[in-house]
């Protein structure tokens, strides 16, 4: 399993108004994760799943994150997605350190400032599209009008606007996983995070979904965190970290390259870790 | 080995087999304690003064026992099959790890007895202890006192509680082996899969269902409300019942099939409220749900329906004829004689004679004298025991009150009857009494003389009618009183034997108006008349009542072990010793007021077993039910919670559709009850008035503890379970 990452901008008031140019990393962090350790097990069988990571996410930024199973990309997210209590360090999200925070003040901070993608859509079985979509701003007790408003709005946006009435069992996997984007961007969070998000999709499916998370960061100026183990999947990305032994092991920037060369560029890092006996990748 | 993971998965699966154990050790309590109602009634006294009440009751409640073992076994199944379906992939596992069939069969099977046999442990113990404490209970119910209390065990009741046990976890193994012996393990694999698909209605159709059911129900109401309920058996009366109960049956099951679609309809055109924190989800789940538990919430509703209105009308019968007891029993000892007509002599007499019976059967001329008749009384004839049977023997003072039909002889209608009465007045007919004697047969009619006899017996005012007076007694019920009030109080006039009659009462004389010791009133209306009119009138003899009070020197205990010496009174009253006349009863006071008891008791103890039994399994499918569906919903919460909702608002949201689960058949079952209940005390209210106040509180407290119990612990470990999923991502 590999995380997946993606970052948004804030500014998702007034989309209309945004260039259309790639989103250029600006000199604000929304993420900065420093000296994070997570430690599992007890005195006689730990398990140090995160040994001192540390790395920032810029403003506007679609970052990958690859590793092989068990390399603690899944821990990562987790700790970043303050589903998981770091053992040390702290992870800053738009200047706050979620660390700290009590849980009741944590459930808000995860409904307004981060958006979720996981590889199963997790979709609401019993709501529709729409109400899928609709049900983060509904948890925060936004107003009906703005809520129809502004789930309208998204869908148009990510080309889902007619099937906002079906359920999810009446959807295709691809379908679903926009729908559970428009559901994650809807919120206009700092960050939204996504945990192989195309890990269940045919390459079809896949294609037009990463499709949807580059408009998603260009046009939207979403920041994205992607997990993922797919080297197709990260080369849609900005830049990519490799994570072994719960650390950083390289970094990736694409740079000005096109993406097929970017895809090369990781696969050689992929085979090179590969071939230190990691199976993922 | 077996056994030692099938132990350790009762235990790690505690939490879903918890509702299992307890409706099953409640069943097993349950059915102990009242089984033990032979033993219960030997130590509550009860059987030293009514010595088939025991067996009687013994032998009801086991029949009982048997229709209530059936309704549990139907939700023991169901229970388990709530536990087997979430953990099909784990038998699946167990075949994938290279377990044969045989040993899966086995794992569950030794499961089931663990579960089994602990609810039976516990269930006994709790029922040992239980049927102690209801022996003071019983005791209560019987009116009894306690003579000898001391600690018992019923055989009787472990038999039949252990043979219900067996018989249901037999059923529940067969239906776990197929589970286990039938499915592929790819089937077992994706089980947990399978169960996420969601079926959903178009709200609109369901809207629409639901406003049908809601029709058909109030149709229904109206109809009972007007037609009132077939007492008297008229085939018309009784297929227009029958009509209206199939649509209020079919109106319940549309309501509910419609009731999720209906309120989400009905909550999505208020956009501000539907599109508002979790009420959309909560909506939404319920509507998911219904599909699946739509069926059982109306047969819930129904059984509801039934308990409260038989613990309300069992419990208000007793209490009614608790409170007529004491007016019911003006005397000691009263006997009771009814004058055959010509048409039953003759018919008596021609099979006395085809069977070559010597007995004689005689129309009487006039009202025979029932002390002086009594001395042909004969104590166990027949019998080198016989020895003549002396009523003067322990009669103090007594008094002999005799009815006339008011047919003259000769005539073909009766001088004066309760329709014509009602005419007067313009009351309608009470409710029950349309086809009743007294209807067709007219009022019973005596002399004023033999009812100042009466009167100066009981110490009370004589009564002067002049030339042209009449009163009328009864003892009935509100229904049938009023309409006699009404003609006294206003005077009505009656023209009988060419002469008219004005009532010198202004009021029926409830308290001068009984003949004969019974549990409720029996004199359905008696007018009193001028002698010389009655006789002038030519009434063949209807009724003769002998009222007897123990002389002074005969204690209570004396004079009624002496008269239930004599049990053939109701065989023969012999005329003149030669022929007989009529047919008759007796009742002691002591008699009556014990019957009573027996009968209140029986009354209170079966619709109280009846009921709570009913409604505890109710309540247990219903909470089997909410569980599985917060079980299927897991993923969803799990969802929730990742998108920022607190557990707090998720528990909120599980109890709102826990409630709209639990209530809808409640107010739907008390819906029923009080309209049916209505109907009911009219045609009770025949005997004397039904006073539903004093059982609401017992009926009351049985829904509390039972419905409401059952209702919080669902809440409590939904919540604990909802807990659990939005934890188990956390930890992943």
């Amino acid at each position: 399993m590999l995380p997946v990452t993606m970052t948004s901008s804030p500014a998702r008031a007034d989309l209309s108004k945004l260039p259309q140019t790639p989103a250029q990393a600006t000199s604000a962090p929304v993420l900065e994760v420093r000296h994070v350790e997570k430690v599992y097990g007890n005195r006689q069988n730990v398990t140090r799943a995160l040994n001192d990571i540390s790395f920032t996410v810029s403003r506007g930024e679609f970052v990958g994150i690859m590793g092989a199973s068990g390399s603690g990309k899944s821990t990562l997210l987790n700790c970043v997605s303050t589903i998981d209590a770091v053992t040390s360090g702290q992870v800053l999200i738009d200047g706050t350190d979620v660390t700290r925070m009590k849980s009741g003040k944590l459930a808000r901070f995860r409904r307004e400032q981060l958006g979720f993608i996981f590889q199963d859509s997790n979709l609401l079985d019993t709501l529709t599209a729409r109400e899928n979509i609709a049900l983060p701003l509904t948890i925060s007790h936004v107003p009906a009008r703005e809520v129809l408003r502004r789930v309208d709005e998204m869908a148009q946006r990510l080309g889902i606007r007619e099937i906002l009435e079906k359920y999810p069992y009446q959807m295709s996997g691809g379908q679903q996983q926009r729908v559970a984007a428009a559901r994650a961007l809807v919120t206009d969070p700092a960050l939204i995070m996504a945990d192989e998000p195309t890990g269940a999709l045919d390459s079809k499916n896949a294609r037009l979904l990463l499709e949807s998370f580059e408009t998603m960061n260009e046009r939207l100026r979403a920041t994205v965190l992607m997990v993922t183990h797919d080297s197709f999947a990260a080369s849609y990305t900005h830049r990519v970290l490799f994570i072994r032994d719960g650390k950083i092991f390289t970094e990736l920037r694409r740079g000005g390259s096109t993406r097929q060369a970017f895809f090369e560029r990781i696969m050689e890092v992929v085979a090179m870790m590969g071939g230190e006996g990691s199976d993922a990748l | 080995m077996l056994c030692k993971i099938a132990f350790g998965n009762v235990r790690r699966a505690g939490k879903d087999y918890l509702v299992y154990l307890l409706t099953l050790t409640l069943a097993v309590t349950v059915f102990y304690a009242f089984n033990t109602i032979s033993v219960q009634v030997d130590i509550a006294g009860v059987s030293a003064q009514n010595s088939g009440v025991g067996e009687l009751l013994g032998s009801v409640i086991s029949g009982l026992t048997v229709f209530l073992a059936l309704v549990m076994g139907f939700l023991m199944v169901y229970a388990n099959n709530f536990i087997m379906k979430r953990r099909k992939k784990e038998f699946g596992l167990y075949q994938v790890l290279g377990m044969g069939r045989g040993q899966v069969s086995a794992i569950m099977a030794l499961e089931t007895l663990f579960v089994s046999g602990a609810a039976l442990v516990l269930g006994l113990l709790l029922g040992l202890a239980l049927s102690q404490l209801m022996v003071f209970f019983t005791a209560s119910l019987f009116k009894t006192q306690i003579a000898d209390f001391h600690f018992f065990f019923s055989l009787g009741a472990f038999v039949t509680t252990v043979g219900c046990l067996v018989a249901i976890f037999l059923v529940t193994l067969i239906f776990n082996l197929r589970v286990v012996g039938r499915a592929r393990i790819i089937d077992l694999m994706s089980a947990s899969r399978q169960n996420e698909t969601v079926k959903t209605r178009n709200p609109w159709i369901s809207a629409a269902v639901f406003l049908v059911g809601l029709a058909a129900i109030i149709v229904a109401y109206v109809r009972l409300l007007h037609d009132g309920l077939p007492y008297d058996g008229q085939p018309e009366a009784m297929s227009a019942f029958l009509v209206t109960t199939l649509i209020v049956v079919a109106g319940t099951i549309l309501f509910f099939f419609g009731l999720s679609g209906f309120l989400l309809k009905a909550l999505q055109s208020a956009r501000g409220l539907y599109w508002r924190g979790l009420n959309m989800v909560t909506m939404r789940q319920l509507a998911a749900k219904v599909n699946t538990v739509s069926f059982s919430m109306a047969v819930i509703a129904m059984i509801l329906f039934l308990a409260i209105t038989s613990v309300t009308t069992g419990m208000s019968l007793a209490d009614t004829m608790n409170n007529t007891v004491e007016r019911g029993t003006p005397v000691d000892y009263t006997r009771c004689l009814v004058y055959w007509g010509s048409r039953s002599v003759g018919e008596m007499n021609d099979n006395a004679a085809y069977y070559g019976n010597d007995t004689r059967y005689a129309v009487a001329d006039g009202p025979v004298d029932m002390m002086e008749a009594g001395k042909n009384d004969v104590m166990e004839p027949g019998t080198p025991d016989a020895q003549p049977f002396d009523l003067a023997s322990i009669a103090g003072e007594w008094v002999q009150v005799d009815t006339f039909d008011s047919t003259p002889r000769g005539a073909d209608r009766p001088v004066v009857t309760l329709p014509e009465l009602c005419d007067a007045v313009d009351m309608p007919l009470p409710a029950g009494t349309e086809t009743s004697d007294m209807t067709t047969l007219g009022l019973a009619v005596m002399t004023e003389s033999n009812y100042n006899e009466y009167l100066r017996f009981h110490g009370m005012e004589p009564i002067d009618l002049g030339e042209s007076g009449y009163t009328i007694t009864s003892d009935m019920g509100a229904t049938v009183n009023d309409v006699y009030n009404k003609v006294l109080a206003e005077g009505v006039e009656l023209t009988i034997g060419g002469r008219t009659l004005k009532p010198v009462q202004d009021r029926v004389p409830e308290d001068a108006s009984t003949f004969q010791n019974a549990m409720m009133g029996m004199n359905s209306g008696t007018i009193v008349l001028p002698d010389d009119l009655v006789t002038a009138l030519d009434l063949p003899p209807y009724y003769s009542y002998l009222m007897v009070n123990y002389a002074n020197g005969v204690s209570t205990e004396e004079g009624d072990t002496y008269v239930e010496a004599y049990r053939t009174y109701g065989d023969v009253v012999n005329d003149a010793g030669e022929s007989i006349a009529g047919w008759g009863t007796e009742a002691t006071r002591t008699y009556t007021y014990e019957s009573t008891d027996t009968m209140n008791g029986l009354i209170s103890y079966l619709a109280i077993y009846i009921g709570f039994v009913l409604v505890v399994a109710c309540a247990a499918i219903l909470t089997i039910q909410q569980l599985s569906g917060v079980a299927d919903a897991g993923a969803n919460y799990r969802i929730l919670a990742e998108l920022g909702t607190s557990t707090k608002e998720i528990s909120h949201s599980v109890l709102a559709q826990q409630t709209v689960f639990f209530l809808f058949p409640l107010l739907m079952g008390v819906a029923h009850s009080i309209v049916a209940l209505s109907v009911i005390i009219e045609l009770v209210a025949l005997f004397g008035g039904l006073t539903i106040e004093g059982t609401v509180g017992i009926t009351g407290l049985i829904f509390v503890v039972g419905y409401g119990g059952y209702f919080f612990v669902t809440y409590l470990m939904s919540k604990g379970m909802v807990r659990d999923f939005v934890r188990v991502r956390a930890s992943e």
